[in-house]
């Protein structure tokens, strides 16, 4: 067997990267290891319209069950901040293009599959990728296993879309194994039953409710939320907490959901010879918000340009392939490394100090912040001027 | 390093910080090869306690 391009994985990395390739006259193969492309889910599912600018998609209720209006943040001390109410975020509430949402993942995974497979993209389901074919140093196809049937697949192009247990870019030479600080453990309940705004997200921060990362409420319409959090610490374990916060909430889960959020920001190099890295496998994720739906589409969509390109030219080499590196980076790497730097220093604070910032928030409302009231703050705060003076 | 496979979600967060890569993920199962020197980081990023946790779904 032979294609131009083999995509590992069919999240929304494998298939807009393959939907774009195939709609640029590749021959191309998506090799997904689950038997049921979308399922099960491993996201919050929140994500804005900036997507389906960038994939050319008119929005669809098929899969966006929830538009968002507001979001609220609530301190360890329990006490709530209006993001909306304090100009934070406004571009997430009021404009068109950036507005946020809630998806349907296992809706909109699929249905991104199905325009794939339309443009000519194979699909291959329940089949594991066991290694990568690598023939004078050049990567030219997989091993891939379906039903105990082993067998050789060559291709010119490989992208590794297969998330953040990525063996292909180990097996590439492109990432090492990921310290745990920077995996953020995630579980998550659809829960039936809560008496929440479904326009409305909640975030919750404290080292009793996610220690290392937060709680989320986001709205899949008016029937159920996702609630989930994410967690980085070796004390207990996410379902831990995340049952001790649905203990008190008198609401049923109708599906469980589990993962592993890579918080690292960007693998220093997501190309080689006969292959690219795109999504969770290369670290496109925003290491504050542990959210990547966007930023991978986006790259994805570049990977499908650059493979098509090469393919055109008959050379995948990794000099040539590097434009995809190149290109992703221009558009995303600057957010990426700030937010990775924000994420450090947020990693500093303290309940203490979260529940002195939101404090601040509360007492000196929008129209009333002042350069005095910030200086007077934060000379009862040393170490949050300290922090602050580590960011600039 | 105990590995429960009752419970397991395979969602891959193991996979992703074995230092020696013994961990492999297939559809629904992680397969684990031999040379385990108890690092003890997989048990600290498993959502579930699948690897020697006391929490149990």
């Amino acid at each position: 067997m032979k294609y131009d391009m083999i995509v590992v994985g069919g999240r929304i990395g494998g298939s807009v990267s393959s939907l774009i390739a195939s709609q640029n006259d590749l021959d191309v193969l998506m090799i997904e290891k689950r038997q049921e492309i979308g399922t099960p889910v491993q996201c919050a599912e929140g994500t804005t319209y900036q997507t389906f600018e960038t994939l050319d998609m008119k929005p669809s209720k098929k899969y966006i069950c929830s538009d968002i209006e507001g979001a609220m943040v609530h301190a360890p001390d329990g006490r709530s901040i209006d993001l909306f109410e304090y100009g934070l975020m406004l571009e997430n509430f009021t404009n068109e293009k950036t507005k946020g949402c809630i998806l349907d993942r296992k809706i909109f995974d699929k249905h991104l599959a199905i325009q794939s497979a339309k443009a000519g993209t194979e699909i291959m389901v329940k089949t594991t990728v066991k290694d990568l074919i690598i023939k004078d140093g050049r990567i030219c196809g997989v091993v891939a296993k379906h039903l105990g049937k082993t067998m050789e697949i060559h291709s010119d192009i490989v992208i590794a879309a297969d998330g953040v247990e990525s063996n292909m870019t180990r097996l590439a030479g492109l990432d090492n194994p990921k310290n745990p600080k920077d995996i953020c453990s995630c579980a998550q309940y659809e829960l039936v039953g809560l008496d929440v705004d479904p326009h409305w997200l909640h975030f919750y921060f404290g080292r009793e409710i996610a220690p290392g990362g937060y709680l989320w409420i986001f709205p899949k319409g008016k029937e159920s939320v996702n609630l989930g959090l994410g967690i980085r610490s070796p004390e207990n374990t996410a379902y831990h907490y995340l049952k001790k916060f649905t203990a008190k909430l008198d609401a049923t889960p109708v599906e469980l959901n589990i993962g592993g959020v890579p918080l690292s920001g960007p693998i220093d190099k997501t190309y080689t010879d006969g292959l690219l890295v795109v999504g969770d496998a290369a670290g496109q994720v925003d290491p504050i918000t542990g959210g990547g739906i966007h930023i991978t589409a986006s790259c994805a969509k570049i990977a499908g340009e650059v493979a098509a390109r090469a393919i055109k030219m008959e050379d995948t080499s990794a000099k040539t392939l590097q434009e995809y590196d190149i290109l992703w980076r221009k558009e995303f790497e600057e957010g990426l490394k700030t937010s990775l730097k924000y994420r450090k220093a947020a990693d500093k604070l303290s309940d203490k100090d979260m529940n002195a910032l939101a404090e601040y928030f509360v007492t000196n409302h929008s129209e009333n912040f002042s350069k005095l009231g910030a200086i007077k703050f934060l000379g009862k705060h040393p170490h949050l001027l300290k922090l602050i003076k580590e960011f600039l | 390093m105990e590995y429960k496979a009752d419970k397991c979600g395979y969602c891959g967060a193991c996979v992703a910080v074995c230092p020696h890569e013994l961990l492999k993920q297939v559809e629904n199962q992680i397969i684990i090869t031999e040379g385990c020197d108890d690092c003890g980081k997989c048990t600290i990023v498993c959502p579930l306690g699948a690897l020697n946790s006391e929490e149990c779904p």
